[in-house]
C-alpha cells in the first residue's frame, strides 16, 4: 500500500531463474550423487547452496513428489545394502547362542559389545547423515509438511531405519530381529552388571538413547517410543524375575541385616543404572519392581526372622540396620504395618516381663527380711526401703529405660516418623496399663525421689528423674487413681517434713499441670497452701504466746499444721479422733493455741490429729552415777507415754491406756517402738517378748544406751507408711470408683443438658470421650449411671425402644 | 576474503550472483534458516569450511537489503513496536522470493 502511495512501481522479478527449463532427471542425478557422497561422509566437497538450490528448483517446478519418492527409495537401498550388512556381519553365532560355558560367555560378551556399538554407531551416523539431507531438502519439507501431506523426510528416514534395520531378521534362517537381538544383549549386559561385573555403561546409554529416539509409527507420539514399547517391558520383566529369585535366595541364605542392606543397595544401583545406562523414565518403574518383588514380598518374613530379625536388631541396638529396615518398610507401606506390629509386640513382651518381675518383687515382700535378721554379723538390714517401694522404683526405672531406648531408636532409626511415634505410644500405654498397679507405682516412684532421702543423687539428676516420671503419667489410663495416690503421698511428705523442698514440689505440680491439666492439680495445690499458712500461723502463735506468757517460761515449743479437712486425704477413723490425755505441760500449750486460733477465726473447729504428730524431748538416764542426756524425737503418742514415767516407776499396759486414753491399736504400736525395738528400748518390758499384752509391765530402762546423742524413735509399723496393704488398696480402688461414678453422672448430665436429646450410642461415645482424659470409663458403669439418672428423673427414655435414646428433663 | 578457513570466525561472507560480497556477522546471517544450515559445522558442507556462501539466486541489490534485514531482525527481535523497515516498492517481490528461499 505505502509503496503504491509513493508512486513506486513494482518490478517483476527477474525470470532468469525460473525461465530455464529444468531437466528433472539431471537435477535429481546431481542430488543423488551428492546424497551418496553424504552417506559416504564426504560432505565437505559439496556446496550446500548448490544442492539446496537444486532441490528448491525441483520443488518450485512442482516436482516435490518426485523428489520425495526418489529420496525414499535411495534411502531404502542404502539401508538395505551398506548399513545392514555392517550390522548383520557382527551378529555372530556366539552372540546368538544362548548356551553359556565359561569361554563362550566371555566371547559372547565381547561379541555383544561389538554388536551394540556397531548398531548404535550406524544409527548415530545414519541419523546425522539423514539430518544433513533433511537440511538440504528443507524447502521440500517446508512445502509438503505445510500442506499437511507428508511427514518430514527425517522422520521417514528414521522410520525406514526401524523397518529396514531393527525389524529385519538377523539372518535368513532365524526369525529373530535385530531389535530382539539388541534387547537380549542389553539384558545380558545388565544381568552381568547386577552380578557385579563392570560393563560399558555409555554404550548401553547410547543404544537406549537410540531406542528412545525411534518411534513405532511416523506420527511420533511420545508413548510409542521403541524404548517404551519394546525394551522397557522386557527389561522390567527380566528384573522382576531376577529380584523374585534374589529375594528367595536371600531369605534362604542370609540374615535380616544382609537382606536389608542388599535391598537398599539394589535400590541405589537401579536408580543409578537408570541415570547412567538406561533412561530416567524407567526409574520409578524399576524401583516399583524392586519394592514389590524384593521388599514387599519378603519384608514381613525378614522382620520376624529368628535370630537376626527386628528382635535381635533392637536388643543389640543395631541402629543402622533398623534405619535400613525402616526405610525399606517406609517405601512399600506408609502406614508401616509390618514394622509397627513387630515393634508393638516386642514392646509389649518386654513390658510384660517388667510388669511380671515388678509384681513378683512386690509380692515377695517380707521374705528377704527374715533371714537377714538372723544373721547378727551383717549389720542393720538395708534401709527400711520396703519391698513395694523397691518394686515400684525398679518398675518405673525399667519402664523409663525401655522408653529411653525406644525414643532413641525412634529418633535415630525411624527418622522421627509420626506413625511409629503413635504406635510406640500405644504400645507403652498398653503394657503400662497392663500393670494394674501402675498408677501406684508411678506415684511411689515420684514419692521416692521427692523425699529428701534421695540422697545419693544430685539435684539435677533428681530433676531429670522426676521429669521422666512425669512423661510416664501421660501413658496411664487411670489418671484419677494416680491422682489419689499422689495426693496421699504428697500429704504425707509435707506433714512429715520429708520433702526436698517446697519449690521442688511446686515445680512438680506445674509439670503435671502441663501434662494432665489444671483440674488434676487443684487439690495438691491446696496442700501446699495449707502448709504455708500453717507456718505463718505458727509464727504468729509464737509471738502471741511470748507476749501472753512472758512470765511463765514454757518448756514446750509448739509447731503445728492447720489443715483444711476437705483437702487432705488423711483417713481418720473415730477412734483416732478420740481425745487423748496430754501431759499437763503439753495440754497447757494445746489449750493456749486453741484459744489463739479460735479467737482468730471464729466458727471453726479444730480437731487434733495425734497420730500425725511428733515431739522432741530430752531424756536423762542415770547409770553408775553418770547422767547421759539424749535428745529424742518421738511420735506424739510415745511422748505421752514417756512423760508418764516422769511420775511413775512402773506401769502396766492397761494403766497406761487409762492414763492416756490412746486407742489400743495405736498404743500397742507405741509400746513396741519404745520397749521392743532393739535400738530404741527406752523402757523395760516385763515379760520381754515381741507381743504386747494388756498385762505387761513397763518400767524405766536404766541400761539404755545409744550411739548418738540425738536420735529418732520411729513408730514400728510407720516405717513403710507409703505402701498400702491389700485392704487399703481395695479401699483406694473403691474410693476411686465412687469418685468415677460422680464424674460419670456429671458428664452425662452435662452432655444431656446441652443436647437435650441423644441416642444411646451417641451419648456413650461423648461420655467416654469426655472422661477418657481422666480414666478409662467402663461401659457397664456408664449404663448403670444412666439408669440411676433415669430413676432420679434427670433423663427419660425416648419413645422408640428399637432405637434407644434419651431426653433431658429440666 | 580474510576470514576464510576459520570455522568459528565471527564473520561470514555472503556473495551475490553478480559477485558482490558482504561481510556479515555470523549470528546475524543465521537469522536465515537456509544460511544457518549451510554453515552448520556438524554438517560440514563446503560453505561451513570456507565461511563463504555463494547465493546464486540473489542479486547484489536484493542481498544488500536482505543483509540490512538480518541486522534489523537481530537488533529488534526481542523488542516490540519497532518501526517498519523501509522497503522500496520495486524490490518487494524479489525480496519476497529471497525470503522464501532463505527461510527467513
Amino acid at each position: 500500500m505505502s509503496g503504491r502511495a509513493r508512486g513506486g512501481k513494482i518490478r517483476a522479478p527477474r525470470r532468469a531463474l525460473t525461465k530455464d527449463d529444468v531437466d528433472c532427471e539431471s537435477v535429481w542425478e546431481v542430488l543423488h550423487r551428492a546424497f551418496r557422497e553424504i552417506h559416504a561422509r564426504n560432505a565437505s566437497q559439496l556446496s550446500f547452496e548448490e544442492l539446496f538450490r537444486n532441490a528448491y528448483k525441483l520443488v518450485l517446478k512442482k516436482k516435490g513428489e518426485f523428489l520425495f519418492e526418489n529420496v525414499k527409495s535411495l534411502e531404502i537401498s542404502i539401508l538395505d545394502t551398506d548399513v545392514k550388512s555392517r550390522i548383520v556381519d557382527l551378529a555372530t553365532p556366539s552372540l546368538l547362542l544362548s548356551g553359556s560355558s565359561e569361554t563362550s560367555s566371555v566371547e559372547k560378551r565381547t561379541a555383544g559389545e561389538r554388536f551394540i556399538s556397531a548398531l548404535t554407531k550406524s544409527y548415530q551416523d545414519y541419523s546425522i547423515e539423514v539430518g544433513m539431507i533433511t537440511d538440504v531438502l528443507m524447502y521440500m519439507d517446508r512445502i509438503s509438511t505445510a500442506e499437511g501431506r507428508k511427514p518430514s523426510i527425517f522422520t521417514i528416514a528414521l522410520g525406514l531405519f526401524r523397518e529396514r534395520i531393527l525389524r529385519a531378521a538377523v539372518s535368513e534362517e532365524l526369525s529373530m530381529s535385530i531389535l530382539d537381538l539388541l534387547e537380549m544383549t542389553l539384558l545380558d549386559m545388565i544381568a552381568l552388571e547386577r552380578s557385579g561385573e563392570m560393563i560399558d555403561r555409555p554404550l548401553i546409554k547410547a543404544s537406549c538413547r537410540m531406542l528412545e529416539n525411534l518411534y513405532e509409527t511416523i506420527t511420533e507420539e511420545e508413548s510409542t517410543k521403541l524404548y517404551l514399547t519394546s525394551f522397557e517391558p522386557k527389561y522390567l520383566d527380566a528384573s522382576r524375575d531376577y529380584y523374585r529369585n534374589e529375594g528367595q535366595l536371600l531369605l534362604q541364605e542370609a540374615d535380616a541385616t544382609t537382606f536389608c542392606s542388599q535391598a537398599s543397595r539394589r535400590l541405589k544401583e537401579e536408580s543409578e543404572r537408570c541415570q547412567q545406562s538406561l533412561s530416567r523414565v524407567t526409574e520409578p518403574k524399576i524401583i516399583a519392581v524392586i519394592e514389590k518383588e524384593l521388599i514387599a514380598a519378603h519384608i514381613a518374613e525378614v522382620i520376624n526372622l529368628p535370630g537376626t530379625g527386628i528382635r535381635a536388631m533392637i536388643t543389640n541396638d543395631k541402629i543402622d540396620d533398623l534405619r535400613n529396615l525402616y526405610d525399606l518398610v517406609h517405601r512399600i507401606d506408609q502406614r508401616l504395618k509390618p514394622l509397627k506390629d513387630a515393634v508393638h509386640n516386642l514392646v509389649l513382651e518386654v513390658g510384660e516381663e517388667i510388669n511380671k518381675s515388678a509384681l513378683q518383687t512386690a509380692s515377695e515382700k517380707q521374705q528377704p527380711k527374715a533371714p537377714e535378721k538372723k544373721e547378727p554379723g551383717k549389720g542393720p538390714p538395708p534401709k527400711p526401703l520396703n519391698q513395694q517401694t523397691v518394686a515400684a522404683v525398679n518398675w518405673v526405672e525399667e519402664v523409663l529405660k525401655l522408653k529411653a531406648k525406644y525414643d532413641k531408636l525412634w529418633e535415630r532409626a525411624f527418622r522421627c516418623d509420626g506413625v511409629m511415634e503413635k504406635s510406640l505410644e500405644i504400645s507403652f500405654q498398653d503394657f503400662i496399663n497392663g500393670n494394674s498397679r501402675a498408677p501406684e507405682f508411678v506415684s511411689l516412684f515420684l514419692d521416692q525421689y521427692l523425699k529428701s532421702n534421695g540422697k545419693d543423687k544430685t539435684e539435677a539428676e533428681v530433676d531429670a528423674l522426676l521429669d521422666s516420671g512425669v512423661t510416664l503419667l501421660q501413658y496411664l489410663a487411670d489418671k484419677d487413681i494416680l491422682e489419689s495416690y499422689y495426693h496421699k503421698h504428697m500429704a504425707k511428705r509435707l506433714l512429715m517434713n520429708k520433702t526436698i523442698s517446697r519449690d521442688v514440689e511446686r515445680s512438680m505440680l506445674s509439670k503435671m499441670k502441663v501434662k494432665l491439666g489444671n483440674q488434676f492439680t487443684v487439690k495438691m495445690e491446696g496442700l501446699l497452701k495449707d502448709v504455708e499458712l500453717s507456718e505463718n500461723l505458727t509464727k504468729q502463735y509464737k509471738d502471741y504466746a511470748a507476749k501472753l506468757e512472758a512470765k511463765k517460761s514454757s518448756k514446750v515449743d509448739l509447731e503445728m499444721h492447720v489443715l483444711t479437712m476437705t483437702v487432705w486425704p488423711i483417713f481418720t477413723s473415730e477412734s483416732e479422733l478420740r481425745s487423748c490425755v496430754y501431759p499437763a505441760e503439753v495440754a497447757q500449750v494445746k489449750e493456749s493455741f486453741e484459744k489463739f486460733y479460735l479467737g482468730k477465726h471464729t466458727g471453726r473447729k479444730l480437731t487434733w490429729m495425734h497420730h500425725m504428730g511428733e515431739a522432741t524431748m530430752r531424756a536423762t538416764f542415770k547409770k553408775d552415777g553418770q547422767a547421759v542426756t539424749y535428745e529424742v524425737a518421738v511420735p506424739t503418742f510415745c511422748m505421752m507415754v514417756l512423760m508418764l514415767f516422769n511420775d511413775h516407776e512402773k506401769l502396766t499396759f492397761d494403766e497406761i491406756q487409762q492414763l492416756t486414753n490412746i486407742p489400743t491399736e495405736q498404743l500397742i504400736r507405741t509400746m513396741q517402738s519404745v520397749a521392743v525395738a532393739p535400738k530404741t528400748r527406752l523402757l523395760k518390758k516385763e515379760p520381754m517378748s515381741r507381743d504386747v499384752n494388756p498385762t505387761d509391765e513397763f518400767s524405766h530402762n536404766p541400761d539404755f544406751k545409744h550411739q548418738f546423742r540425738k536420735f529418732k524413735v520411729a513408730l514400728v509399723s510407720e516405717q513403710s507408711n507409703k505402701v498400702e496393704n491389700a485392704e487399703e488398696r481395695k479401699e483406694t480402688q473403691k474410693k476411686a470408683d465412687d469418685q468415677r461414678g460422680l464424674l460419670v453422672d456429671a458428664a452425662v448430665v452435662r452432655i444431656m443438658k446441652a443436647r437435650k436429646s441423644l441416642t444411646h450410642q451417641q451419648l456413650m461415645t461423648e461420655t467416654i470421650q469426655i472422661l477418657s482424659s481422666r480414666f478409662q470409663p467402663e461401659v457397664a458403669m456408664i449404663k448403670k449411671k444412666i439408669e440411676t439418672l433415669i430413676d432420679r428423673e434427670y433423663l427419660e427414655r425416648g419413645p422408640d425402644p428399637a432405637n434407644p435414646s434419651y431426653n433431658y428433663l429440666a | 576474503m580474510a576470514d576464510t578457513n576459520k570455522e568459528l570466525s565471527p564473520f561470514v561472507t555472503l556473495v551475490s550472483a553478480d559477485g558482490f560480497e558482504f561481510h556479515v556477522r555470523r549470528s546475524a546471517a543465521c537469522v536465515s534458516g537456509t544460511i544457518r544450515r549451510m554453515l552448520d559445522v556438524q554438517n560440514n558442507f563446503s560453505e561451513a569450511q570456507s565461511g563463504v556462501c555463494h547465493l546464486e539466486n540473489l542479486s547484489g541489490i536484493v542481498l544488500e537489503k536482505v543483509v540490512e534485514y538480518f541486522y534489523y531482525n537481530e537488533k529488534h527481535h526481542q523488542s516490540s513496536s519497532v518501526a517498519d523497515m523501509d522497503i522500496p516498492a520495486d524490490l518487494c517481490l524479489e525480496l519476497l522470493m529471497a525470503a522464501d528461499y532463505l527461510d527467513t
